[in-house]
Parts: C-alpha cells; structure tokens; sequence
C-alpha cells in the first residue's frame, strides 16, 4: 500500500479561512521522487496548499493523505505522520534559544527517542551536508539568512522525512544568499527526495522540478512538465502569469 | 538617555529657531537633574544629623531584622508559589479549549479585579468562620524561631492571599509573553512532530519566560510591596514594627530611615536578580 501510493495526494480539497474559499477542489498528487514547484500570484493559495500537507492547516472537505494514509482523518495520529513531513519556511523559525545543532537534534532525540550521541554525531553530518559543520554551536542570532535557512533544511532531514515543504525559503533572503539556499535544495533533489516547492524561482522550477503547477485564486490552472510549462502553455491564465514572471 | 540625545544633536545639527534646541533641552535637564540631587542629598543630611536618634535605632534595629526575616520568608514561599501557579494561569488564558479558558480568565478577572486588602480578610475571617464557632483547626501558632518566626493562621493567610493574587498578575504577564513569541515557533515546532506539550515546554516557554521576565519581576517587586498590608490581620510586617515604635518614642524619623532600609534589603536585591535572569537570556550576539 505505502509503496504503490503517492507521497502526497489530494483529493477534492476545499479550504475556507471564514467566508473565504481558498482552497478549491484541489486534486493532486506527487509521486514518490518527484520535484513539484507550485507557482503563482500571492493571494493564489499556494503557502496554504502545502500547509495543508502537514496540517498546519485544517482541510474543511477532501482528503490529504501521505502514503496512502489520511492526515486530514481527525483520528489519525498527527504528530507520527508529521514526522514523515519535513517543513521549510519562509522565516526560517529557528529556535533562538538553542545552537544550530540543538536545533538539528531537538526532535530526533525528543520525538524519536534516539540516544544523544546518535542524534547529535547525525545532525554534525546534516549540519556538514548544507555547508555548516563549523556553525553548529552558533545560536540563529549569529547566522546570515542563508545559514539559518540551511540550518532549518537541516533540521527537517534530521527527522528522516519521505516529503520535504518549501514555503518560498529564500523570499526573505538578501538576493546574495538566494544561491547557496538553492543549490542545497538543488543537491536534495538529485539526491531523490519528494520536494514540494513554492516558489517564485522561475529558474529553479525550470531546472530542478519535475512539474510545475500553476495555482490561481484556490485553483490548479495548469499543471505540466516545465519544458511544456514554460514554452507552451496551455491556459491563458499561465500564458499571462508567465509573461509577467518573465 | 541624555548622553544619546546629545550625541544625535552632534551628528544631526538641527539649527535651532526655536525656544527648545536640543541644547538648552539638555542643560535643563541636566540643571534639574544636579538641583534634584543636591535637594535631596541636603535633606537626607538633615534628617540623618539632626532627626536621627542613633541610641533608638540601635536599641529597634533588631526588630527590624526581625520583620525583615519574617517578610522574606512569606516573600520567598509566595514569590515561588506565585511564579510556578502564574504560568498555568498564563497556559491557561491562552489555552484553545475553552473550559479551560474560561477558568483562567474568570480567576484573572477575580484576583485583578477586587482589591488584596479584601482578599486577605476573606481567607483569614472567612475560612476560620466556615466552622462553628471555636472549632477552626488551625487556631494555634507553631515557633519557628522563638521571637522572630511562627507559622499561624495569620502566616499561612498571607502566604495564600500574596500567592493567590499574585498569580494572576504574573499569569498575565505569562500569556503576553507567550503571544509575543511569533507563531511560526510554535508551527516549527509541531511540523518536526512535537506534541502541543512538548512543544510549549521545549520551544515557546523558554522564549515566553524571555519576554516576560521584567513584567514578572516588576509584579515581584509589588509583592515585597504589598506584605505592608498584612498588618491588618495581625502578621508583624515591617510597617507594624514602625508604627510600635513611632507611637511608644515619639520618633518619626529614626524608625522612617529603618523602615526604607528594610524593604531595599529586599527589593534591590531581587532587581538584581531580575536584572541577571534576563542578561542570561541573552542567546547570541543579538536576538534575531
């Protein structure tokens, strides 16, 4: 069942924040390996789409289930299927309190139960892996933005997720630190992880994803490999998008 | 304050056209400032040369060593009680299920709303009367320290009362500290798979008791402040001791200087200690 199913799958899903129909009928899935960039004007519901993946954000109809299993399902156990969900945000949400390796090793070792010195010598090989092994005693205060970001990049992976968010990561980053956040998440790619990215990367989502889908007003408009994507779109709604994006 | 003031008059030459340059601003501050302290310097001079009997406070001193000890330790206990209770109260008020909200908040409303001096006669005249008359337990005193400390009813009345209030005040403090901590902790938090407890404890307390350090130990300060009412149910406070000896010697002024030492023995002390807690939680070069 969890190896014939989709990492993530939506099923009819409808979102209101009050009277405010943000997410509507969406249906969606990412296949296991697979780079989705979801792009789009603000307002489009993007952010809210992947905040529903983890339930962040409580679904009002429709299914969200990872793995074949139903997070939206008000019995299920949230935080075990939270685990196979890592999350990036825009603002980073480091920890301020702890180190950049506490950072990594906090949930490892609180919600895994892994013995200390496992979690921390796993977290000096994440914290390696995004450029940061000389940081990982610096508090998130002592970071650039493009460390903290690689930092929290770190800490999702230190949880071992089959699915990684990206809520525009580098929206909030000085356009110098953009690349070095990129080319991580670039590395994860080739590397096979499922990733759902909302972006405004045009680049990015050109090179790296799989698909790119085009959310307008609550809605999947378009949704295509991004060599069709970008050169022939389908709807006007992308053709309009595209040549303000471009 | 006026150092940085200056310094911006220096960097941004405002021309001046009218009465309030920012230099004659800080010459009148500063003129206040001198002509302040030397007033009050002059008049502490005075009151210590002239209106102090230095045989009396001699022969006092030692029952305000005594009230003092006996306030520190109602202090100290309440203070504790106080702090631990106040951050349920504050989980309390930003609690999503609403029961629980409605408790904490109508506790807040209670021992906010009504005054100290009323909450301490309804636990020390109410409680006792609860029973028929001659029949409340706790009617008898036990000796600590012969002289200086014995817990009774009126010990145990105040220690309920400062803790009761107190926790409200510091549960407000609490939960705006918790409300300053910025949501995406807590989102964080919960998206590596961290319980909603683990989560306050690891995550959002710790910043929470960052942002609400100052207001806390400010209401701390108050409660020192606020042991001077328990003279009206019989607790032999530090103003007790000064109105004894005010109206036995016919001396105001000795026993005032004794009665301001006193409570800055306790109270700056604790500044102190405010002031050190919220130094140590300094977490890098500059909070982000």
């Amino acid at each position: 069942m969890r190896d014939s199913a989709p990492a993530v799958a939506f099923d009819g899903v409808n979102k209101y924040f009050g009277e405010t129909h943000v997410l509507k009928d969406v249906d969606l899935a990412v296949e296991d390996g697979a780079v989705v960039v979801i792009v789009g004007p603000s307002g489009s519901g993007k952010s809210t789409l992947l905040r529903c993946v983890n339930r962040l954000e409580e679904v009002q109809s429709g299914e969200v289930r990872i793995q074949g299993e139903s997070i939206t399902d008000p019995d299920v156990d949230v935080n075990r299927l939270r685990q196979r969900v890592g999350m990036v945000f825009q603002h980073f949400n480091l920890f301020p309190h702890k180190t950049a390796l506490e950072n990594v090793t906090l949930a490892p070792i609180r919600v895994r139960g892994l013995p200390a010195e496992q979690a921390i010598r796993r977290g000096r090989d994440l914290l390696a892996e995004v450029g940061l092994a000389e940081q990982a005693d610096s508090y998130p205060a002592e970071l650039s933005g493009g460390q903290q970001q690689r930092v929290a990049i770190a800490r999702a992976l230190a949880m071992d997720p089959s699915v990684m968010l990206f809520d525009e990561v580098t929206s909030a980053l000085d356009p110098e630190l953009v690349g070095e956040v990129l080319e991580v998440m670039r590395a994860l790619a080739d590397e096979g992880m499922t990733m759902l990215v909302v972006t405004h990367e045009m680049g990015f989502a050109r090179e790296v994803g799989d698909r790119v889908v085009l959310m307008s007003d609550g809605r999947i408009v378009e949704s295509a490999p991004p060599p069709e994507f970008f050169e022939r779109p389908e709807t006007d709604r992308a053709q309009r998008f595209l040549s303000r994006v471009r | 304050m006026g150092e940085t003031y200056a310094d911006d008059a220096s960097v941004e030459e405002t021309a001046g056209d009218g009465l309030l340059t920012d230099e004659r601003v800080r010459i009148a501050g500063l003129a206040v400032a001198v002509v302040f302290t030397l007033a009050v310097a002059g008049f502490v001079g005075l009151v210590l040369v002239d209106y102090v009997d230095y045989d009396l406070l001699a022969a006092v001193f030692p029952r305000f060593v005594f009230a003092f000890l006996r306030v520190l330790m109602v202090v100290v206990i309440s203070s504790v009680l106080a702090v631990t209770a106040g951050v349920f109260v504050g989980l309390g008020r930003v609690s999503r299920t609403s029961l629980t909200y409605s408790i904490a908040t109508a506790y807040v409303q209670f021992f906010r709303g009504t005054p100290l001096l009323f909450q301490l006669f309804i636990i020390y005249l109410g409680i006792p009367s609860l029973w028929p008359p001659g029949q409340f337990p706790i009617s008898q005193s036990w000796t600590v320290v012969p002289g200086v400390l014995s817990i009774d009813w009126s010990f145990i009345t105040a220690v309920v009362a400062l803790t009761l209030n107190h926790a409200a005040y510091v549960g407000e403090a609490v939960k705006g500290g918790i409300n300053a901590v910025p949501e995406g902790q807590m989102e964080a938090a919960r998206s590596l798979g961290m319980s909603y407890v683990d989560s306050m404890r690891e995550i959002v307390l710790p910043q929470a008791w960052r942002n609400a350090l100052a207001a806390i130990g400010n209401d701390q300060v108050i409660l020192v402040k606020d042991t001077s009412l328990l003279t009206v149910i019989a607790f032999p406070e530090i103003l007790t001791v000064f109105r004894e000896v005010n109206s036995n010697q016919f001396d105001a002024w000795t026993p005032i200087v004794l009665v301001a030492v006193t409570y800055l023995a306790i109270t700056l002390p604790l500044m102190w200690l405010v002031q050190y807690l919220e130094d140590r939680a300094e977490w890098g070069a500059d909070r982000a």
